[in-house]
This record gives C-alpha cells, sequence and structure tokens, in this order.
C-alpha cells in the first residue's frame, strides 16, 4: 500500500521529515553560527541568522588559552582510560552470560538487569565516603576506576544479545582442536561483534565524555576539570554581557568528537538497539 | 603517592586491572571447588570455572560499588553522619526520614517537580517520538539521514555545551525561539493567538504545580485573575518558575531519539498481514495506526514509560546548566537527584543524603511495581 499514497501525501510526508530535520540539528547550527560572531552580533536583539562579517577570533583565542587546552587533554585522557578498561569488561561479562553455562548464571543475570532500576546517582553518597577513605577525592580514579568492574548494566545487555546470536557450534568445533575459553572469547567471539562493540564503545564514549556530575562532585581541582565542568563555568551569571562567541567556541570544540564518532557509529547504533530493542 | 595526575591514575588503573584478574581466578577457582564437592560432571565443573571467570568483574564491582555502599547508606540514614565531623554517627532513628517527608520543601518541591516531569513530559516525549518513528517509518528517501538527525540530539544531549547553547536559544529577551515567535505572530495573527493560548494553558498548569508543591494557589489565582495574555508576551522560558520546568520538557521532546528507535522497532516487528487485512476491510490510515498499529506498540510505550520516569528523576544537566545560578528557579525545577547532590554536598550531611537515596529506591521501586502491575489494563501482547 505504500506504493500507492498519492503524491500529495508523499509531498506532506517530507514537508514534515524536512522541518523535524531542521528543528532537531538547529541548536547545532546555532552554536556554529553563534561562534563565528562578534559579540555586538550575539548578544543584539534582532535575528542574525549568519554573521555578517565571521570572525575567528574567539576561536583563536580559546586555542590559545592554556586552560582549556589542559581541560581538553584531561577530558580525552580520562575518557580513553575509562574506555578501555570499560569495554572489555563489559565484554568479559557479557561472554560469561551468553556464551558458557554456568550455576548461578540466571540469578546473577537477574541481578544485574535489576540494577539498571537503581539511578547509578542514588549511590553517590555513600560511594563518595569510600573514595574519600581511600584518598581518592582530587584524582581522576572515582570517575575512572568504577568502570573497569563491567559498569553499565545496559552496555553488558546489549553485548550479550548480540553474543547470544553466534552460532554455538563455532566454539565447540574450537574445544575439538584444544581451544580455552579465554581463546574462544578474544580469538572467536569478539572478532564476530565488532558492531556491537563499536555501539557499546559509542555508547560509553558519549557517557563519559559528557559526565558532568561525576567530576563535580571528585575532581574538586581547576587542573583536573574536564570540558561539560569548564564549559558550564564559562557562562557567569555575574557579568552584564554573556560572551557568547567565547561559550560557543568551546562548546563547538566540546561537540565535535561527540559528531566524528557518532558519525562513524552511526550505522552500528541505529541497527544494533533496534535489533536489541534497548537504549544507552 | 606520586604527585603527576595522570601517571598516579594510571597506575591505580593499572594494579586495578591486576586486582580484577587475581581476584576472578581466585572466584573462578572457588566455585569450581565448590562444583567438585558437589559431584559434578569435568565438563560441568571447567563451565562453572570459566562461568565466573568471565562474570566475576561484574560480580566483584556489584559487591563494591553496589551492595556494600547501600548497606552503608542504609545504615547511615538512620545517623546523624557528617563527613567534615570527626564524630562517630549517633543512631537518631527515624528523624531524617521524618524530616524529609514532613518539613523538606526542596525535597517536596524535587517529588511535586519529578510529577510533572511524568504527568506532562513524558507524554509529550512519548508522543513526538511515536510522532517521528512513524514518519521514519514510511519507507523514504533519504531515511538514514532522517533517523541520523532525530537521533543525534541523544548523543548531544546532555552535554553542558549543547545545553549552554540552549540557554542561549532560550533567553527571553534576545533568544532565537523568541525572536521567532515574535516575528511568527506580528507576521501571521492566528499564531499569535495559539502562542497566547499556550502561554495561558502552560501558566495554569505550571501555577498549580508550584501551588501543590508549596501549599499556597495564590499564584494560580493570579494568572487566573490576569486573564488570557497581553498581545506581546512571550515565554519566559528560562526566567520564570511558571516556565522552568517547560525548558526541561522541551529539552526532553527535543532528545526523543532513543525512544523513537524503540519505537522503530516496535513498528518493523507489526506483522504486514494486519495492516493488508486491515485495508481490505477498508479502514484509512488513520484508522489503521489506532486499530492496528497502536494496540500493538503498546508494550513498547510501556517499556520507554519505565525507563522514561527512572530517567526524569535523574535529570541533572539541564538543571545544573540552566539554573544552577538562579536560586528563586531551581526549587520550581529540581529533580530527586539534583535535589540530592544539594543536599549531600553543600552540607556534607552524609546522613541525610543517605536518607533521600533511599528514599529515590522505595519510590522507584514502587512506581515501577505500580506501573508493572497496570500494565495488563492497557498493555497488549498477546500478537496473535
Amino acid at each position: 500500500m505504500r506504493t500507492t499514497s498519492p503524491v500529495i501525501v508523499r509531498i506532506v510526508l517530507y514537508a514534515f521529515l524536512i522541518s523535524a530535520t531542521i528543528l532537531m540539528s538547529f541548536p547545532l547550527f546555532w552554536m556554529i553560527s553563534s561562534s563565528l560572531k562578534t559579540l555586538e552580533e550575539a548578544n543584539s536583539p534582532g535575528i542574525v541568522w549568519v554573521p555578517e562579517h565571521p570572525t575567528s577570533a574567539a576561536y583563536t583565542d580559546i586555542l590559545q588559552n592554556s586552560n582549556f587546552l589542559r581541560t581538553y587533554f584531561n577530558t580525552v585522557f580520562y575518557v580513553v582510560l575509562a574506555l578501555a578498561g570499560t569495554l572489555l569488561s563489559v565484554a568479559a561479562v557479557a561472554y560469561a552470560f551468553s556464551r558458557v553455562e554456568w550455576p548461578g548464571r540466571n540469578l546473577v543475570f537477574f541481578l544485574m538487569l535489576s540494577t539498571m532500576l537503581i539511578p547509578a546517582q542514588a549511590l553517590i553518597v555513600p560511594q563518595y565516603i569510600f573514595f574519600h577513605k581511600l584518598g581518592w577525592i582530587g584524582t581522576f580514579n572515582p570517575i575512572i576506576i568504577p568502570g573497569y568492574f563491567a559498569g553499565g548494566a545496559a552496555m553488558v545487555f546489549l553485548l550479550r544479545q548480540a553474543m547470544a546470536q553466534i552460532p554455538k557450534e563455532l566454539d565447540e568445533s574450537a574445544f575439538m582442536d584444544g581451544a580455552n575459553h579465554i581463546q574462544i572469547w578474544w580469538n572467536i567471539i569478539l572478532p564476530l561483534c565488532k558492531a556491537p562493540l563499536a555501539t557499546v564503545a559509542t555508547f560509553l564514549f558519549v557517557a563519559t565524555w559528557n559526565n558532568l556530575l561525576g567530576p563535580i562532585i571528585y575532581l574538586q581541582t581547576v587542573d583536573l576539570y574536564t570540558l561539560p565542568v569548564f564549559v558550564a563555568n564559562l557562562y557567569n551569571i555575574n557579568s552584564a554581557v554573556q560572551p557568547w562567541p567565547t561559550i560557543m567556541t568551546a562548546a563547538v570544540l566540546t561537540t565535535v568528537p561527540l559528531m566524528v564518532v557518532f558519525f562513524f557509529a552511526q550505522r552500528f547504533i541505529l541497527e544494533s538497539v533496534v535489533v536489541s530493542g534497548l537504549k544507552g | 603517592m606520586i604527585r603527576n595526575p595522570y601517571i598516579n591514575v594510571t597506575l591505580v588503573a593499572g594494579a586495578t586491572v591486576v586486582f580484577i584478574i587475581l581476584v576472578s581466578f581466585a572466584l573462578a577457582a572457588l566455585s569450581r571447588f565448590i562444583a567438585k564437592l558437589m559431584g559434578a560432571t569435568r565438563t560441568k565443573q571447567a563451565n562453572t570455572f570459566a562461568g565466573y571467570l568471565f562474570a566475576a568483574p561484574w560480580i566483584v564491582g556489584f559487591l563494591i560499588f553496589v551492595v556494600v555502599p547501600m548497606a552503608f547508606s542504609l545504615y547511615w540514614s538512620f545517623t546523624d553522619y557528617r563527613v567534615t565531623a570527626n564524630a562517630a554517627p549517633n543512631v537518631i532513628g527515624f528523624d531524617n526520614y521524618t524530616r524529609l517527608l514532613f518539613n523538606d520543601s526542596g525535597f517536596r518541591a524535587s517529588i511535586v517537580n519529578t510529577l510533572f516531569l511524568t504527568v506532562v513530559g513524558l507524554p509529550v516525549q512519548i508522543a513526538v517520538a511515536l510522532f517521528l518513528a512513524v514518519l521514519l517509518n514510511q519507507k523514504t528517501r533519504g531515511e538514514r539521514i532522517f533517523r541520523m538527525a532525530f537521533y543525534l540530539p541523544v548523543i548531544l544531549g546532555f552535554n553542558t555545551a549543547v545545553l549552554l547553547c540552549w540557554r542561549l536559544m532560550l533567553n527571553t529577551g534576545t533568544g532565537i525561539i523568541n525572536q521567532l515567535i515574535r516575528a511568527l505572530s506580528a507576521a501571521f495573527p492566528p499564531f499569535g493567538y495559539l502562542n497566547r493560548a499556550v502561554i495561558f494553558v502552560v501558566e495554569i498548569v505550571n501555577a498549580f504545580f508550584l501551588g501543590i508543591s508549596n501549599g499556597k494557589f495564590s499564584l494560580l489565582i493570579k494568572v487566573w485573575e490576569a486573564g488570557f495574555p497581553a498581545a506581546n508576551r512571550v515565554p519566559l522560558w528560562v526566567q520564570s518558575p511558571l516556565w522552568s520546568k517547560m525548558s526541561v520538557v522541551f529539552l526532553m521532546a527535543w532528545g526523543c531519539g532513543a525512544m523513537m528507535l524503540i519505537f522503530l522497532a516496535g513498528l518493523n516487528n507489526i506483522p504486514k498481514e494486519l495492516h493488508e487485512a486491515a485495508e481490505v476491510d477498508g479502514a484509512n490510515g488513520w484508522k489503521r495506526f489506532w486499530m492496528v498499529s497502536f494496540p500493538l506498540l503498546t508494550p513498547y510505550i510501556f517499556y520507554n514509560l519505565v525507563i522514561g520516569l527512572i530517567n526524569s528523576l535523574q535529570i541533572f544537566e539541564p538543571i545544573y546548566v540552566l539554573y544552577r545560578d538562579n536560586q528563586p528557579l531551581v526549587s520550581s525545577t529540581i529533580s530527586m537527584v539534583y535535589y540530592l547532590w544539594q543536599a549531600s554536598f553543600s552540607h556534607f550531611e552524609i546522613g541525610y543524603g543517605s536518607a533521600i537515596s533511599w528514599l529515590i529506591f522505595v519510590m522507584i521501586l514502587l512506581v515501577t511495581a505500580i506501573q508493572f502491575k497496570m500494565q495488563d489494563r492497557w498493555v497488549t501482547y498477546d500478537l496473535y
């Protein structure tokens, strides 16, 4: 029936789709446009769609700001270190829940799924005390190390669903050849799960890159700040005129990695999320 | 201790990996030993070893970062523990809980705000997500690009950088959104009336919710008496307590891409034959959607409701970025997790913060249980 729909319906459909696309991506356009404006244009009472005299002054300024550069390095450093450990441990746990039959598996799996109902933030108070006792306040440890213990039940679940679809015969024949579980996991299962691994890596990347609450609570010193904290502090309610071009320049530079990663990973995400029916 | 923070954390991370590997092998060996004692076959012993070996990182992390903290916080919630005071915690019974439930206007405000987001925000978000999913499901050209554009806000979503851009756009005087509303109202009078009607409804609803949260309905009466908004009125997005929650709803609707993907999966799972049969019976597109697709989508709506509710309790970044420096607005928009952060980390009252955490747990469990109980009434699971 879809092919027989009249032309007018198709036109209305495309009109809706295109206007929704424009609305959804408008903040991005506005961010870039504002970052190229002068201070006067950004705070002007009229609509300035595109700056009349685009200026990259804000970019040269911020790229010479050593605080911003250090913050950027901190963020990349923290995200890479957190991602490596989290991804590896999530992949290991997903293997246990999908490719091995062991007593207690269903119970542990049920426990893991039920932790999805606990908002992680509700644990921050006792966790803060724990990290305080360890002397970890004011270091990167509290925002990196917990992930090493397969942080994120949703990620384990997503990967488990993908691993469970791989035919069992593969491991069986590998067992015949004398391989052990670790070899099968690393040499057979993980290479077959590149797409779901990319999806999980993207979700983890986005979550750590955007993380605000953890850094505010634990980092505490300006030297260790990550981008979300730094950018949020650029807006200062006490100043009469907000330096919008500077803020939006920092915003553009903060979102570029997200967009690059999403651009390369979108086909994995959009497919595997639809398959497992789960969001990140 | 090494002073360089980067080397320090790298060493700790390496030590953690070694720790996890050692503990995993220990746990696996222990479980194999128990399996052996219980007389399992050799294969079963090997599988037990492998299963616990691979699952150990999660099991250990669950104990360290979830079970133990929860146990401690349950204990602390009955004490007056503060992290700054060096005194040992004193047990004070249910004082924290009674103070929270009966004497804490901030906590009550956070409950009412969550209620608002559930009653007003979630339906809007789900409706937008469903609408976009139905549009995408029409198999158009460039579907991939549309899908990407609709999903992009989920990725950018709650990054403070993007939220600050929203703050710029939502500015009452010079923000682009209000500028557009002004321009459209001037150029096209019916739009102006629509805008004023929407403003009126929004302010009445918000005044009502503010009334619930502070027990005084004077604001509601004031809004009602002010009558239909004047012609030059625009929404006061990040300026007025009557609008602060609407900005969050706006952001929720913008970031509905994750829900949209769930609905898209649901629409894909609907057998084509059902639609064809309905078409033969003479149902038009509109009717087919409501009579065929919608009932079959109810499990997906249910899933989105459960997840969306838990997410709305946790909204933190938008409030931090949009309102943190505007104290009068904070109480009109604060979420439970934001309140938890504020209460625990401004005075470091650990006992009190623990009580808040536990109330949040109990509430999520209750609401989720209620949702699961109610689902029989409206969720259709049997397909054929």
